[in-house]
């Protein structure tokens, strides 16, 4: 009897082929939903990881011990020598590429406007590494090192009637903590991945911001990228050792994943995700709890006839188990693959947020891409599978606690 | 029924009331010692040096200057120290400018950016725009008499009459003689205190008093205090008056 119930509870399928197509239906949305929601995570989370190496932390940044601690009082006095720990990082085989950069905040005035920007001093020839420059610049040229030249994000420059040859003054709080103003020529207008450097960024040459703010010699972070492999984490502790054994100085040298509190509740998030998958499955799986309790009154006369002549309950939960299993194997099956060829299409067509995300102020970018994952795919298979047949268990389980005598009064 | 005052008694009371006619007759109201204080701080024209001396949190640093006056609205500062060398703040018809040199233009401070610090010091631009004229703004009331540091001292209260000032109450000390603001409380209209001036040493130039060293302490920053000393003082010496103007600013 045992080998006989799924062919039986597979073909019961087809006795009610309506309710059993509505019931797969519920569990292939639920299954393309939540495929396509990681999809769009996973190509949120690897965005994001690209913006903050490239953009913001580099996959190490290395800053002054206190730098952090005063953060909210632009202390650009405690900055770091760049020159002195060039050469420490040249000697460190795990490091791939490094470059200086000052962020600064700065008023820019236009005639009687002002303006509030985000400042950045860059080593455009060190930048290459980090940002791919000439893929983004859309206007102009990169700023020469020496002069004053800026290059300007492009929702900042049309918001501002801006464009290349206009000359902006920037007002800023110095090293010194005194306040400087230079004027800067835009030469270059670019197009960021990310909405906040559209709408608020300016680049100029490390050497300019530095005259400019009284930095002489001195950046305000030092960005690293690292060899294949190599684990940030215990790179960025081995770097600090060698600063502080080399030059006496401490600094604040942390990996990328510490530095980024959005990354890491990006992470936790996504553990929160699966429990809302999980809901999902189970709210998917109310239609099939629906239809085997509906099959089970319906069949309550068969069900009757089936006791009587020996059959056990627990084979008869099992009946009603296999069925459940059978429809929600096809209708994640089905669910995964329309979300599989979902996520895929617009992973390359992308999916624009740019007016969602403007005015806001996160390292995601404007054109988010989500990404396939066969793995992906086949865990949210076996999870809509398992959370879905164990669904109908609790139905299941009622069948084989009716009577003969009590379901034969159905005949 | 009636005791008959002596003769003696009756020159007594007499003395007495001789000596109070005078302080009766001559005592100051409100609006005339702040009056008296605007026009005994106010010259045609002045040149100082001296140097501002903030101690935050991050530790201490000085800047030079050389300040030009004319009058209660006109003034110029530059800076001389190595980090601001250059720099100038022309303050004229209550507009204020700042002058840098890398700068091709002219900055005018207004609305909220007047609350920035000057050199991250405890003095905002707003401070440096305050005009001698107290009263065109506040409404002055004598609180009390009372002495500080050894001198005695009106106390007033100035109420703003309108929102456009930098401080809407302010509480002063003002020397009864020489009518120097020995100590200012500025607050808001709720009373919550926002900085502190006090003068620790003083200068005459003729007859008048002034501040040599003011200690000013923004109540809104930690551990910060502001220390303007006054090195040398000129006054009423013969400037041109184009000193004042944005062309010259920029010259």
């Amino acid at each position: 009897m045992m080998t006989k119930l799924p062919k039986i509870a597979f073909r019961n399928i087809f006795r009610n082929l309506r309710r059993s197509i509505l019931s797969a239906v519920a569990i292939a949305v639920s299954a393309m939903s939540i495929v396509m929601l990681f999809g769009l995570l996973a190509g949120m989370e690897a965005d994001m990881a690209n913006n903050l190496q490239s953009y913001y932390t580099g996959e190490v940044r290395i800053q002054h011990a206190e730098f952090e601690k005063y953060k909210r009082y632009n202390p650009l006095h405690l900055g770091v020598d760049w020159k002195s720990i060039e050469p420490i990082l040249a000697d460190n085989h795990q490091v791939r590429a490094a470059t200086a950069r000052i962020n600064f905040p700065a008023n820019m005035y236009l005639g009687e406007k002002q303006h509030g920007v985000m400042g950045v001093g860059a080593d455009f020839s060190s930048e290459e590494a980090f940002i791919d420059f000439p893929s983004i610049l859309q206007e102009g040229r990169l700023p020469q090192e020496g002069k004053n030249e800026i290059l300007m994000g492009f929702a900042l420059a049309r918001d501002m009637q801006l464009g290349l040859g206009d000359k902006v003054t920037l007002l800023s709080t110095t090293a010194t903590r005194g306040s400087n103003a230079f004027t800067f020529e835009i030469v270059g207008i670019a197009g960021f991945p990310v909405a906040g450097l559209n709408a608020n960024s300016i680049w100029a040459p490390i050497d300019r911001v530095q005259k400019f703010l009284g930095m002489d010699g001195q950046t305000q972070e030092i960005l690293l990228l690292l060899e294949d492999g190599a684990d940030e984490k215990q790179t960025a502790i081995q770097i600090a050792n060698e600063i502080e054994s080399k030059l006496g100085t401490a600094t604040d040298t942390r990996s990328w994943t510490e530095l980024n509190m959005f990354y890491g509740m990006l992470r936790i998030a996504k553990i929160a995700y699966y429990f809302i998958a999980m809901f999902f499955f189970v709210l998917g799986s109310t239609v099939i709890i629906n239809t085997t309790m509906m099959v089970i009154f319906e069949r309550m006369r068969e069900i009757g006839m089936l006791s009587a002549l020996g059959m056990h309950g627990s084979e008869l939960t099992k009946l009603f188990l296999l069925e459940g299993f059978f429809i929600s194997m096809i209708g994640s099956a089905v669910g995964v693959i329309i979300g599989y060829v979902g996520t895929y299409y617009m992973g390359k067509v992308g999916l624009n947020f740019t007016e969602a995300f403007s005015g806001m102020d996160i390292e995601i970018s404007s054109i988010l891409y989500p990404q396939t994952s066969i793995l992906t795919a086949l865990v949210v298979w076996a999870y809509a599978v398992v959370i879905s047949t164990l669904s109908t268990f609790i139905p299941s389980r009622h069948a084989s606690k009716i009577q003969p005598v009590e379901a034969l009064r159905y005949v | 029924m009636y005791k008959k005052i002596s003769r003696l008694q009756k020159l007594m009371i007499l003395t007495i009331l001789l000596f109070c006619i005078p302080s009766i007759l001559f005592a100051l109201s409100a609006d005339e010692i702040i009056g008296e204080m605007d026009r005994l701080s106010t010259f045609e024209t002045t040149y100082s040096t001296g140097s501002i001396q903030t101690t935050d949190r991050f530790g201490t640093k000085t800047s030079q200057f050389k300040s030009w006056s004319q009058g209660e609205k006109d003034s110029l500062i530059e800076f001389t120290s190595k980090a601001e060398r250059g720099q100038k703040i022309l303050r004229t018809e209550g507009s204020l400018y700042l002058f840098y040199p890398d700068a091709e233009q002219l900055i005018r401070m207004q609305g909220a950016a007047l609350r920035q610090s000057m050199l991250g010091s405890d003095i905002s631009y707003e401070d440096m725009t305050e005009e001698k004229n107290t009263l065109d703004n506040y409404t002055a009331k004598l609180e009390r008499e009372e002495t500080f540091k050894g001198n005695a001292c009106f106390v007033l209260t100035l109420t703003a009459k309108s929102r456009s000032v930098a401080y809407p109450v302010q509480k002063i000390w003002v020397d009864k003689q020489s009518f120097l603001v020995w100590k200012a409380e500025y607050s808001t209209a709720q009373g919550r205190l926002l900085k502190v001036m006090e003068v620790l040493e003083t200068f005459k130039s003729g007859e008048r008093v002034l501040p040599k060293q003011s200690k000013i302490e923004d109540k809104m920053k930690k551990n910060s205090a502001t220390l303007m000393t006054i090195d040398s003082f000129e006054a009423n010496p013969h400037l041109d008056r184009s000193i004042f103007t944005l062309e010259n600013l920029t010259w």
